[in-house]
């Protein structure tokens, strides 16, 4: 059983993996390009900063997103949805969606809040290490956050308050993250690319990895429904080829 | 299929279907992928993923 649940987030992983590495090669590599085109304070100063030729680079690029996909998709889907889905409030579909916004949220979205996505063209202030540091800690406190929220929603839940007070209250320890913005790094970047360039840039990057968490819930969904499908059938008996 | 409802049966219906090898080498897996992808400095590398780091907003920019 946990093979099979393993099996289903990797190909999940693969599908949205495949898609993010699309998306990318068709709107993330030129974007890139171009907002590095706008910069001229940048870290990689021209002449010596990149040393691959720029295919290479956007190919790695999508085989990047493939690889990132499949580990989400493997280690959220495959092992964590398994283990968790007894706890996961709502049924079916609601329980992935559930998921999909927690593994958003601690791998990006809590992170993000102290270290947004900067473009190409803009630097950092804050030391690489620093960086990493904050991260770990900013994402390890948007998990407890996740499941400290769950928690208060089944608990209410169970003591019969309606649901949409329950999940009103369980949208309380959010407020965790609070504590990141007033002890992390104020997040400084220099560099000249203008700020609506840097929203626009900032609102992509949002969409590309929301969007790959809906898509590994909602496959991860199409193949255990297939399973199910499967299951009622027999074993034994032959499926009808759609 | 055996009835699972709570979170530590899966846990121990998972404990027993892998052994101890697999799951060392999963995790050894997605921990390599992990340094991979997040925390790799090399310039090589750093350079290769240039543009993937930008559209994931991974933060070792």
């Amino acid at each position: 059983m946990f093979r099979a649940s393993l099996r289903r987030g990797l190909t999940a992983g693969a599908v949205g993996g495949l898609l993010f590495g699309l998306f990318t090669a068709l709107v993330a590599n030129p974007l890139v390009g171009y907002t590095e085109s706008l910069a001229h304070a940048h870290e990689h100063a021209p002449g010596q900063g990149h040393v691959m030729p720029e295919t290479v680079t956007a190919a790695a690029s999508v085989a990047g997103g493939v690889v990132w996909g499949v580990l989400l998709g493997g280690v959220v889907f495959g092992v964590l949805y398994y283990l968790t889905e007894p706890a996961l409030p709502g049924a079916g579909s609601t329980k992935r969606y559930v998921l999909a916004a927690a593994g958003f949220l601690t791998v990006s979205g809590g992170p993000w809040l102290l270290l947004p996505p900067q473009p190409a063209g803009v630097a950092h202030t804050t030391p690489v290490g620093t960086r990493i540091g904050w991260y770990l800690a900013a994402a390890a406190t948007a998990a407890v956050a996740c499941t400290l929220a769950v928690v208060v929603f089944r608990r209410l839940a169970q003591t019969g308050v309606a649901v949409r007070f329950a999940a009103l209250a369980g949208l309380l320890p959010f407020g965790l993250l609070a504590i990141l913005l007033v002890l992390g790094p104020s997040g400084t970047a220099v560099g000249d690319v203008p700020g609506t360039v840097v929203l626009a840039y900032r609102g992509v990057v949002v969409a590309g990895q929301a969007g790959l968490w809906v898509v590994l819930a909602a496959v991860h969904g199409r193949l255990s429904h297939r399973r199910k499908q499967r299951l009622a059938v027999g074993p034994n008996e032959t499926l009808p080829t759609d | 299929m055996a009835a699972t409802h709570t979170v530590s049966d899966r846990i121990a219906q998972a404990n027993q279907e892998l052994t101890r090898w697999e799951v060392a080498a999963g995790l050894a897996l997605t921990a390599g992928l992990l340094i991979g992808l997040l925390l790799l400095q090399q310039p090589l590398a750093h350079d290769g993923l240039h543009n993937f780091r930008h559209a994931a907003g991974v933060v070792c920019h």
